[in-house]
């Protein structure tokens, strides 16, 4: 059997032993202080352990919360502000100079701000995830915007049809792609940035038992907690593709990728 | 750009001080027969000890309070915490509080912590077994980790090096956390590493030497760390401090005379293990502050530039 006739899944799978038989070489080997990097079995034992205990599971949940929370709200409030910027010339040009200036800003260095605005409660998370997912909608949504086929909106504007009719026939289509691929970058950067939070700043959730286990000198069980955090990005990152799908099935990328 | 930084200084002093006056406003005194909520700030490692059992204990309770023990981890949250009224108290170690005090914050401190235990202590510079260094003198000119820069390790470490009869000034102090301490000093990153329990244990039973208890090296009777309060909880709400007194001294008190119980309630908050405690040199809990430690200390702490000026431990202290 050639390498071509293995299919997807059992490629990936293969992948993911290779990855693990060399983890588990490695300190086995010496090559790393078995102290620092305890090898794959003994990770994925502890890993496993926790599936069982209901603390892990509220850890869980709290990153969820927050992560959810935090990318609702930056979805909702960059698809609404990125429809109206996006739609007007004047405040296109108005607002351009300030995006370029805060999209850069990194969400981490708000970090100080949010400990005295909110301390160690959740909004200090949802200020971080909101703050670095929101520019990632926003800027795909002003793109989708921007790449309406000028002459399908004259057409709109010839039949009379207004603004909002306009938005929810002509620009919305053009956009959804668009804020789909938003939606899916934000989701990444959203789960890093609520590790990132309870990691730092201690709010309660996977990142905050990572950061205990790490003072406790865990060690085995802080990689376990970081195979978790890994879990969920890939679970997160199917769900979207998930959605995606579905949603954009009329779309040329979907259709095209169904077919191959 | 010096421009925008003292506009962006002054917007940051601006929602500081906001945030101040709207932590006063919501710590206002809950006036009933039902208990007083109060929430403490901590770093949850040994010398926390005391208020986790006196809280078992029902030592809070039955001082009328109803404590909540958040835990905070980076230690980044301690005093904006107390600045903005999330926790009435928090724990945090001498120095820092004395760098805030002398920043300008009004932190004041209700109890004690934690104190050295002696020699062996629950702190200590190591070095690798082959190392060169073999007294706190040869320290001068090396590179030594600490897991804050201008705090109470290298403030210490600088002193017992004087004290030893070497240079201080030579020495090059990095930032590295407790957790990746032993590993900098095994691979070579740093000469000499300052390290706490757990850490401590596992680094010496792994081959690493230690050249002082730089703790009890500084002064035999010097506390550490304790739990402080703002200025203004102190002054709108003697009653609540009183209480939170009462039981925090009678915390120490209790975990200073039952060891085997401190070890035992570490591991319901931390991930360490009874294994990892049984040999693990505890830090000692009591009640009063070692005034003349404390000045050392902060003298210390001016000479090497951490501090402007002389902290007033009068106010600073209880």
């Amino acid at each position: 059997m050639s390498m071509k006739h293995l299919n997807g899944p059992a490629l990936g799978a293969a992948g993911i032993l290779l990855f693990l038989v060399t983890w588990e070489a490695i300190p086995r080997l010496g090559l790393v202080n078995e102290r620092y990097l305890p090898p794959a079995s003994l990770v994925m034992a502890k890993f496993f352990g926790y599936l069982f205990q209901p603390g892990f599971w509220g850890s869980v949940a709290h990153t969820m919360t927050a992560w959810t929370l935090g990318l609702a709200i930056s979805i909702i409030a960059a698809s609404v502000l990125g429809l109206l910027i996006g739609s007007s010339l004047f405040l296109r040009r108005a607002t351009r100079s300030t995006i370029e200036f805060l999209r850069p800003i990194p969400s981490v260095a708000l970090i100080p701000l949010a400990v005295l605005l909110f301390g160690l409660k959740i909004e200090s998370s949802l200020l971080l995830i909101v703050y670095a997912s929101f520019w990632q909608v926003l800027l795909q949504v002003l793109s989708g915007v921007a790449d309406v086929d000028p002459v399908a909106d004259n057409t709109a504007r010839s039949y009379g049809l207004g603004r909002m009719a306009r938005i929810r026939y002509v620009v919305w289509p053009t956009t959804l792609p668009y804020l789909i691929t938003g939606i899916r970058l934000a989701s990444a950067v959203a789960l890093i940035l609520a590790i990132t939070a309870e990691l730092v700043i201690g709010t309660p959730g996977l990142g905050q038992q990572i950061a205990l286990t790490q003072s406790g000198g865990a060690v085995a069980e802080m990689y376990a907690l970081i195979v978790a955090t890994g879990l969920i990005g890939v679970l997160i990152n199917t769900v979207v593709r998930l959605v995606e799908k579905r949603v954009l099935t009329w779309h040329t990328s979907v259709r095209g990728e169904a077919t191959t | 750009m010096k421009k925008i930084l003292m506009i962006g200084l002054a917007a940051a002093s601006v929602i500081a001080l906001s945030a101040c006056s709207a932590g006063a406003d919501t710590t206002a005194p809950a006036k009933s027969d039902a208990l007083t909520p109060v929430t403490v700030g901590v770093i949850p490692i040994v010398d926390t000890a005391p208020i986790w059992l006196g809280k078992e204990k029902g030592f809070f309770s039955a001082e009328g309070l109803d404590l909540t023990v958040q835990v905070t981890t980076g230690g980044a949250a301690a005093v904006p915490g107390v600045v903005s009224g999330d926790y009435e108290f928090a724990f945090g170690n001498l120095v820092s509080v004395m760098v805030a005090r002398d920043q300008g914050l009004d932190l004041r401190y209700v109890a004690n912590g934690n104190s050295t235990a002696g020699s062996p202590d629950f702190g200590a510079v190591i070095v690798p077994g082959d190392s060169p260094i073999m007294s706190a003198a040869d320290l001068a000119g090396k590179t030594v980790s600490v897991n804050n820069l201008q705090n109470i390790g290298d403030t210490t470490i600088r002193q017992i090096v004087e004290d030893d009869g070497g240079d201080s000034s030579g020495i090059q102090f990095v930032e590295v956390g407790f957790p990746d301490a032993e590993a900098a000093v095994e691979n070579s990153q740093v000469d000499a590493a300052w390290i706490l329990a757990p850490f401590l244990d596992s680094a010496v039973a792994n081959g690493a030497r230690v050249i002082s208890y730089n703790f009890s090296a500084f002064d035999t009777n010097l506390d550490i760390a304790g739990y402080f309060a703002n200025g203004d909880t102190i002054s709108n709400d003697p009653d609540l401090v009183t209480k939170f007194q009462t039981a925090m001294n009678k915390s120490l008190e209790y975990a200073q005379a039952n060891p085997d119980e401190v070890r035992q309630i570490v591991t319901t908050y931390t991930k360490m293990t009874a294994d990892q405690l049984t040999d693990m040199v505890l830090p000692e809990f009591r009640v009063d502050f070692n005034v003349d430690a404390a000045t050392k200390l902060g003298d210390a702490a001016v000479r090497f530039g951490t501090l402007s000026a002389a902290p007033d431990l009068g106010v600073m202290l209880p």
